[in-house]
């Protein structure tokens, strides 16, 4: 029993993990359509931001993390500005952007190493606290990570839901056609879901550099999960992505309780195959006839 | 008289076509052009990186000093991003095609393997510094081995867990070949000798999340924890373990400065076995190329780095030696048969190791412990 409570612990921390990087991700591809998959190195470029103005800098963490979220959403409007923006201009189909986004994050990968190097990153001194509560243990960092995805996707639901920003990217989400009928600027609504997408991966990646350290393939990871969170939670769905990626967490580590650990890279598919399969819409999305 | 006189004519036939033969010039390259496969991107890039620079040192030695007999070096680095077996296909295919290579340095286990068979075909001479699976043993009669494989390390490791009266062990693999061939090796030497595993878990290579496997492994209460991972896992998974309170020895298979980095202070006490580099001022080959890769890169070599290095002078002398043979000589096959003919070599580990019939370099394994924030040695185990 012990090691159930703590394996539910995991999947709350891992699951909240998974549903920041699905909520950034997901607001992204919910209005723009774009398969963002340079996510991923945007990720990565954050938690290497975070690193540099913390070490190098000599920033406080939650400077820091301020910082990288700035890096990344400058990053993730500049590549929708000069790569997609061309492409969906140029009436370029979703697959010529999808390649376009796959490319980008190989070029980013490989820049970061260039830049930094391929070893791991971690923030010189830097030491979490370690609590136990019974028989369980967890980390300040992870805690950290389930206390921003509640405020920040509480905030994000708050802004989307009063805001005239937040609104219009609704608007856009729900029918960009008639978004642009009624008046809204979608590029500028573009521009601005990839410049909060963007910042909003800073944060669950500035927590994995302070828990594991940063490396220059950490964002291969991020993006996968984030998308299949998203396509499980239900494309276009704040709830949905937050659900998937929680379902996706727990089922990763109450699903190992009994199966042998060697499986743990399939559970993820296995989770969307059976999503794609049995409800197609993900868990909150709507079903298209 | 008749028959002395043909068996003179005979033997004078015989020795003058043999002179002839010695005395035949050897068909030399214009270049000799040395391929290698390593990690050059994805998640264990680091590989790529300190096996390439080793690599590189060595080649620009020994064409300052003139090359395999006037014959300069040339490195061909092709990338197999991070062990994939097609890459690494791909890449071999480029290495012959663009550079007709007939020596290849590899590295990792699923494009070696995966290129065995083509090499062996091809006749080409392949050296690994750097994969450990047991797999790669005979795997193509051109392939030899200057690391020690992955089962000699866990066998050394296990053995010293034992002498230290260990009962209960609990292990974190990769879940990979070189992790299954440790945890095979690993397991039966640990029950035949009265130990039992109260845990055996499977992590991905770079895997972003092991929680899960390390609450298992504190739930098996385990006496140590062996980790039979390679770079950088060895530290991510030190930390991890330390979090969830665990305080029993960790001993492992490998430790190098990435390890310690993302490693830092809960890897003080872990103990591994490893092929040893250590530069001394006893072995003065060994102290300059450690110098020389300190001024070339600014960091200290590692063994990765060393036997990349000392691969490129196998490969050389190897060469060299087929060469004294004369005629077409510049054929993996002629190089590999001179590496047969004479399987000594000198060592940047000090002395000189001897390559076996199965092609795999006998090496000592080393136990080294961590103090301080660096890897102390303990002692010697000899190869099983």
């Amino acid at each position: 029993m012990d090691l159930f409570a703590q394996l539910f612990v995991n999947g709350l921390v891992n699951g909240s993990h998974y549903a920041l990087l699905g909520v950034g991700f997901g607001l992204i591809f919910a209005t723009t359509r774009i398969l963002h998959f340079a996510y991923g190195p945007i990720f990565t470029a954050a938690a290497y931001a975070a690193w540099f103005a913390a070490n190098v800098l000599g920033l406080p963490i939650a400077a820091a993390m301020l910082f990288a979220a700035a890096i990344a959403a400058v990053l993730g409007v500049i590549t929708y500005q000069y790569l997609y923006l061309p492409f969906e201009r140029g009436q370029g189909s979703s697959h010529v952007t999808l390649i376009a986004s796959l490319g980008l994050f190989i070029v980013l990968e490989n820049l970061i190493a260039i830049i930094f190097g391929t070893g791991g990153r971690v923030i010189d001194g830097y030491q979490y606290s370690i609590f136990l509560i019974g028989p369980i243990y967890f980390s300040s960092v992870q805690l950290g990570q389930v206390i921003a995805m509640v405020v920040l996707t509480a905030l994000l639901g708050v802004y989307l839901a009063r805001t005239r920003h937040g609104k219009a990217i609704l608007a856009t989400t729900d029918n960009p056609e008639m978004a642009r009928i009624i008046g809204i600027d979608t590029v500028k609504v573009s521009r601005l879901v990839f410049a909060i997408g963007s910042a909003l991966s800073a944060i669950p990646a500035t927590l994995i550099l302070l828990k594991d350290g940063a490396s220059p393939s950490m964002g291969f990871f991020a993006v996968f999960i984030a998308f299949v969170a998203v396509i499980v939670g239900g494309v276009g769905s704040l709830r949905g992505a937050v659900a998937g990626g929680l379902a996706l967490g727990m089922v990763e580590s109450l699903g190992l309780w009994k199966i042998p650990t060697e499986w743990q890279s399939s559970i993820a598919f296995i989770v969307l195959f059976l999503v794609v399969l049995l409800r197609p819409q993900g868990l909150f999305g709507r079903a298209v006839n | 008289m008749l028959k002395r006189i043909g068996a003179a004519l005979t033997a004078a036939f015989f020795i003058t076509t043999s002179a002839a033969l010695a005395a035949e010039k050897p068909k030399d390259p214009d270049i000799i052009h040395i391929g290698a496969l390593f990690a050059m991107t994805g998640k264990t890039s680091f590989y790529g990186t300190v096996m390439s620079q080793g690599m590189k040192q060595a080649i620009d030695e020994i064409n300052a000093k003139g090359g395999v007999d006037g014959i300069k070096l040339e490195a061909d680095i092709e990338d197999h991003k991070g062990g994939v077996a097609k890459a690494g296909v791909d890449g071999f295919t480029r290495l012959r095609n663009l550079y007709n290579v007939q020596a290849v340095m590899t590295s990792f286990s699923p494009p070696t393997l995966a290129i065995a068979p083509i090499a062996d075909e091809q006749k080409i001479f392949l050296i690994n510094g750097g994969g450990v699976s047991n797999n790669l043993v005979g795997a193509s009669k051109y392939l030899f081995h200057n690391r020690s494989l992955a089962s000699d390390l866990g066998h050394a490791a296990v053995s010293h867990a034992h002498d230290l009266g260990l009962k209960k062990m609990a292990e974190l693999a990769w879940n990979s070949d070189a992790g299954d061939n440790i945890v095979k090796v690993v397991d039966e030497y640990w029950k035949k000798n009265g130990g039992t595993v109260v845990a055996s878990e499977k992590m991905d290579v770079g895997a972003a999340n092991i929680d899960t496997q390390v609450a298992k492994i504190r739930a098996g209460n385990p006496d140590f924890v062996g980790l039979w991972l390679f770079s950088p896992d060895p530290g991510v998974a030190a930390k991890r373990i330390r979090d969830f309170g665990l305080k029993v020895p960790l001993i492992g298979v490998e430790y190098t400065a990435d390890v310690q980095k993302l490693g830092g202070a809960a890897l003080e006490g872990y103990e591994f076995t490893s092929d040893y580099f250590q530069p001394s001022a006893d072995e003065p080959w060994s102290a300059a190329f450690a110098k020389g890769y300190k001024e070339r890169y600014h960091s200290d070599p590692d063994f990765y780095a060393a036997n990349y290095y000392e691969g490129v002078y196998v490969i050389a002398e190897a060469m060299k030696r087929a060469r004294a043979e004369g005629g077409d000589w510049y054929h993996g096959d002629k190089i590999a048969a001179a590496l047969r003919a004479n399987p000594t070599f000198k060592s940047v580990y000090g002395g000189s190791m001897v390559f076996q019939a199965n092609g795999v370099a006998k090496k000592r394994v080393a136990l080294f412990k961590v103090q301080n924030g660096n890897k102390v040695f303990e002692k010697y185990i000899e190869a099983k």
